[in-house]
């Protein structure tokens, strides 16, 4: 016993009570529900059976109803417009403030903190505000458009199916940029100065010393940063909450507003879980993507 | 003799702070230069103007014939070995050598066989498709120097190259540049802080501090005749001893001001009665037979390497001697020292420039 205590204080005991306790907490908080969650997609869940573990085994049926399902097909695809579009998004225009920040202008730093602000943000509130942006009638982006002559007539953003989805793309667009810029701001400095200085001897021109220094140092930033925009784009919620919920007509509803949707609105329980399975997987993906990036760091 | 880099009264300004001044530099063809002084004198900026990475605010800058004032680095034909080595980390030893030759275009069989020649001579020939983070400090500073050699430029411009490496290397690699310049008929600017490495290596010393050139000539020149105190102070090692004395009203011999003044002979003639910094080498000193000339002198400490013994006196100021063999000399002891005339360095006590 006094082994075991000493251990504990002074030793190898120490270092497992170090990792016992968060392991012990992640088990508990996110394990456990996500061994449940898979779980409940091979049940039937309603109502009344929702406060028991043990249901009706229905095997992969909630999978194959799913498939079935004809909006399914749509969603699926409208949570791959979403991810690729607020990626993409995301990053270019992340990396371009990025870039235009590096060059370190008088109060560069300072603007560059002002960015922030769309980062701390709920994602209820620029949803509230975009809405505004967005509006049909007396919105600002509308009236961008039509004055420097792009657009003839008004825009229903957030009615029309043709563009709702785009409408909560363009504002996730907006909340995500800054935390690119400032993961990729962190990418870019951490780049040597002195190895511009030996391409710029050896002659490569400004164009050139990015896509042959700037780039290739980059990778592993730009893996990590692309994989943690899939799990933030997957988790995104709030601004379809605010903007479209959803509508019209499933134009612009993803996959993880549709579980909730399921869930929490039709008491589906069981298809819910499944595409929050489903999900699940991509994320696993993205983490995995995300992790090898970040232990491939290549810093001479 | 053609003249490879000119530099006639070229000022560099950071703000209001006078980085460069007055700088007049010819380098010949095929010719290594040194820029050495005490970090901040500006000897590295010197270099980075010479590079493009610095601009200066005027004067001209020639190289091989052309003004390069305003011209980007990469226009300049220049190659330069970075303190860092500026190895680019994400490419294998074979793409850093080749870099250059791949953004000016040339055929990817050709690159190779460059690459190829190239590491035959630094002796790279077995690393190269290893990535630097698996190369030794040495290995590093090779790739560096290689990646320079292979684009054959106007001149090379080195940045203290070998501050990474341990001494023993550091000492190896010295002769390996010297002999690498000889055989490539270059053009060198070597900057360093080391004047060992400048002395050893160098045709041509440039000693600079807070931005001027207090001195340039020939290694040798500048150990036997410093124009004033910083630059006999500071080639040499150890360093030249400075006593303050006075000289006397015959001028035939001066009065050392250490504890206690002490008259020694002299056998030049001297200014009479002016004050003076005696500059005198640890090596030129010696020990005073029982009935010549000399000065006593407590002992401090007594180290030996076994080839030579130093002696540090308990003086003020303090005296190293350098003695070649051994000495039956210990601490505590009082001894005599006495020099040749011809070995004194006199300077204006007030001034610090050489009077003699």
């Amino acid at each position: 016993m006094k082994r075991v205590f000493s251990s504990i204080t002074d030793g190898r005991g120490f270092d497992l009570v170090l990792v016992g306790v968060p392991f012990t907490f992640l088990l508990a908080l996110s394990g456990l529900p996500l061994l449940y969650n898979i779980l409940m997609s091979f049940q039937e869940v309603d109502m009344f059976s929702l406060g028991s573990v043990i249901r009706p085994f229905v095997g992969f049926r909630n999978y194959l109803d799913l498939f079935t399902q004809p909006e399914t097909v749509s969603i699926l695809k409208n949570t791959i417009v979403f991810v690729v579009g607020s990626i993409t998004g995301q990053f270019l225009v992340g990396f371009a403030l990025a870039l235009f920040f590096w060059i370190n202008f008088p109060g560069a730093s300072w603007l560059r903190g002002l960015f922030l602000v769309s980062w701390v943000m709920p994602g209820l509130v620029v949803g509230a505000i975009w809405n505004w942006i967005l509006s049909g009638d007396f919105g600002v982006l509308n009236f961008l458009l039509q004055q420097t002559g792009l657009m003839s007539s008004n825009i229903f953003w957030r009615s029309d199916p043709n563009f709702s989805l785009w409408a909560v793309i363009l504002a996730n667009i907006w909340l995500g940029t800054s935390f690119n810029m400032i993961l990729l701001a962190t990418g870019l400095s951490a780049i040597p100065a002195d190895l511009y200085e030996a391409a710029e001897m050896d002659g490569a021109n400004a164009w050139q010393r990015f896509w042959t220094i700037t780039l290739p140092m980059m990778r592993s930033t730009i893996g990590a940063i692309i994989a943690l925009g899939l799990i933030f784009t997957l988790q995104q919620f709030d601004l379809f909450a605010a903007i479209t919920d959803g509508g019209p007509n499933n134009s612009s509803n993803v996959a993880q507003y549709w579980a909730w949707d399921l869930s929490f609105r039709q008491y589906d329980f069981g298809k819910g879980a499944t595409i929050s399975v489903i999900m699940t997987v991509f994320v696993m993906f993205a983490a995995t993507v995300y992790v090898r990036s970040t232990r491939h760091e290549v810093r001479g | 003799m053609t003249h490879q880099i000119e530099l006639s009264a070229v000022n560099k300004y950071y703000g209001a702070y006078h980085a460069l001044k007055d700088i007049d530099l010819s380098i010949p063809k095929g010719s290594f230069v040194a820029l050495v002084g005490p970090s901040g004198c500006g000897k590295s900026t010197l270099l980075r103007s010479l590079a493009g990475l610095e601009t200066i605010s005027s004067g001209d800058l020639v190289i091989a014939g052309k003004r390069m004032n305003g011209v980007p680095p990469r226009k300049r034909d220049l190659a330069m070995v970075f303190q860092s080595y500026a190895l680019y980390p994400h490419m294998t030893v074979e793409q850093n050598l080749t870099y250059s030759l791949k953004i000016n275009g040339v055929r990817k069989a050709e690159r190779k066989r460059a690459a190829a020649d190239v590491a035959a001579i630094t002796g790279l020939s077995n690393l190269l498709h290893r990535y630097p983070r698996e190369l030794s400090g040495g290995q590093r500073q090779r790739v560096a120097m290689s990646r320079a050699i292979i684009r054959n430029p106007q001149a090379f411009l080195f940045d203290e190259p070998l501050s990474n490496l341990d001494a023993a290397l550091r000492v190896h690699m010295r002769k390996e540049i010297r002999a690498l310049h000889d055989r490539l008929g270059a053009t060198s600017v070597y900057v360093t802080h080391d004047q060992v490495e400048a002395m050893t290596m160098a045709d041509h010393v440039v000693v600079m501090r807070n931005g001027v050139i207090e001195q340039q000539g020939k290694p040798l020149d500048l150990y036997d005749r410093p124009t004033n105190r910083f630059v006999a102070g500071f080639i040499g090692s150890p360093a030249m001893n400075f006593i303050p004395a006075r000289s006397t009203p015959d001028g035939r011999a001066l009065v050392l001001d250490l504890a206690e003044p002490q008259t020694v002979p002299f056998d030049c003639p001297l200014p009479a009665e002016r004050a003076l910094i005696v500059g005198i080498r640890p090596e030129h000193l010696t020990l005073a037979g029982a009935d010549a000339a000399g000065f006593k002198v407590g002992v401090a400490a007594v180290e030996t390497t076994g080839a030579v013994t130093f002696i540090t006196t308990a003086t003020t100021p303090e005296i190293v001697v350098a003695l070649n063999g051994r000495a039956a000399v210990m601490a505590g002891e009082t001894i005599r020292l006495t020099f040749a005339g011809g070995d004194v360095h006199l300077f204006d006590a007030e001034t610090d420039q050489r009077i003699k």
